[in-house]
């Protein structure tokens, strides 16, 4: 027996991945993960965590899985966070076994 | 005299291992630090350098003279940022909020190029106080204040940015990592003296140097891929900021100097300190509160000009400023 859910995908700047997690809690969310990433291309920018002193390129992506209503209020909330830090945010829909985790 | 003191410290290992990384960039070398590697290289320089200051600390007494150098550390911190955003508006094509987040750097300091000119001292002979760690320490933040002044002045206040905590810019400004572990080491240093020191300096004392040849290495491949990648962002007058408001912070210094019963080596000291750029602290304090301020900016400029200037040229200036005004 599967279930549909929604799978938010967030890349942030990591000093901002702070901020996107007080919403996700907020929104209702019952977890997220954080992921460090490796290096990177976007605005015209080459990035690699390795060599980036200041940690103000360093990008982690954040995974969270919820209910549609729940992951709504979360995206109003992240559209205003993206209004001021970099980052790239997607959704779908996934299949999950056990739909009481979320 | 000046030629000779130029060679020693750029022909000294550490200042020739941030050429070799400086170089190996700009040549597109794949060679790189792991990032938690250097992480804890930078905190082991930092704990280095607190504990060393705090020990020189417990034998001093404080004086009217070293509380003088206390505010005039504090004063500069928090006024060069305004001629650095004067500087930049009329020289320069950046924007209000540009500008401001880059003058906040430059009133900040960078604590590499701190330790680097205390090596540089060390091999000239002259000697500077413990206490200057507790001058740098103090000189992290405010220019972080006026910053945040000058971008928001005469702005109607924006909407909140989602998920910001109350207190959050205030912790990364006043407990962010230097600022931690560097007046952590100067308590513990403070505390504990010439005995504690005893006890850890075979950690702390001996290898020093390797490492700090080890950090700057990164430091030179972090420079060179910077300026490799962010130069396109700048314009002439924004790169030559980068090399001329190091010399007017240092000119104003050493002015200072000349008012102040300071030693050669503390000069000297304070001087690098007002003339060098922040690019850990600041940075982290920017992104957080003016995120429309491009990183780029004012990363190349201080990590990819100003840092490199100061460490082959520079230092040696001002040590040579400090002798002149203190002589």
């Amino acid at each position: 027996m599967t279930h549909q859910k929604q799978r938010l995908e967030l890349f942030i700047e990591r000093l901002a991945a702070k901020r996107a997690g007080r919403i996700l809690e907020e929104a209702g969310l019952t977890g997220y993960t954080m992921l460090p990433t490796m290096a990177g291309y976007g605005g015209e920018t080459r990035w690699q965590r390795d060599i980036d002193i200041s940690a103000t390129r360093e990008m982690v992506v954040i995974i969270s899985i919820g209910d549609e209503d729940v992951m709504e209020k979360a995206l109003e909330q992240l559209g205003n966070l993206l209004g001021s830090h970099i980052g790239v945010l997607s959704v779908s829909t996934v299949t999950v076994l056990r739909p009481g985790r979320f | 005299m000046g030629l000779e003191l130029a060679l020693s410290t750029i022909l000294s290992p550490m200042v020739l291992f941030f050429i070799l990384g400086l170089m190996a960039a700009l040549m597109r070398s794949q060679m790189s630090v792991p990032q938690a590697f250097a992480k804890g290289l930078a905190i082991y320089l930092m704990m280095a350098i607190g504990l060393k200051g705090g020990v020189e600390m417990s034998k001093a007494t404080l004086t009217p003279d070293v509380l003088g150098i206390f505010g005039v550390a504090i004063i500069l911190s928090f006024l060069l940022p305004f001629l650095a955003y004067m500087c930049l508006r009329v020289a320069s094509g950046l924007s209000r909020v540009d500008a401001a987040a880059t003058a906040g750097h430059y009133g900040s300091i960078s604590i590499v190029t701190f330790v680097a000119a205390t090596e540089a001292l060390k091999m000239s002979g002259i000697v500077a106080d413990g206490y200057m760690v507790a001058v740098a320490a103090v000189m992290e933040t405010p220019a972080i204040i006026s910053a945040l002044y000058l971008a928001n002045r005469g702005m109607a206040k924006g909407g909140e940015i989602a998920g910001a905590e109350r207190g959050e810019l205030m912790r990364e400004v006043f407990l962010n990592a230097s600022v931690v572990v560097l007046v952590g080491g100067l308590l513990i240093g403070w505390l504990t003296g010439e005995s504690g020191m005893e006890k850890v300096s075979p950690f702390f004392v001996d290898p020093f140097q390797g490492v700090l040849c080890l950090f700057l290495l990164d430091m030179g491949l972090s420079a060179g891929r910077g300026l490799r990648q962010g130069w396109r962002d700048l314009d002439f007058g924004s790169i030559s900021f980068g090399i001329y408001m190091p010399l007017i912070s240092a000119t104003i210094t050493g002015l200072i100097c000349l008012g102040l019963n300071v030693s050669t080596g503390n000069a000297a000291l304070l001087i690098t300190l007002a003339a060098s750029a922040s690019y850990i602290a600041v940075p982290a304090a920017m992104r957080l509160a003016l995120p429309k301020a491009e990183p780029s900016i004012y990363l190349t400029l201080s990590l990819g000009v100003t840092f490199p200037f100061n460490l082959t040229i520079g230092i040696p200036l001002y040590i040579l400023i400090a002798q002149f005004v203190t002589s």
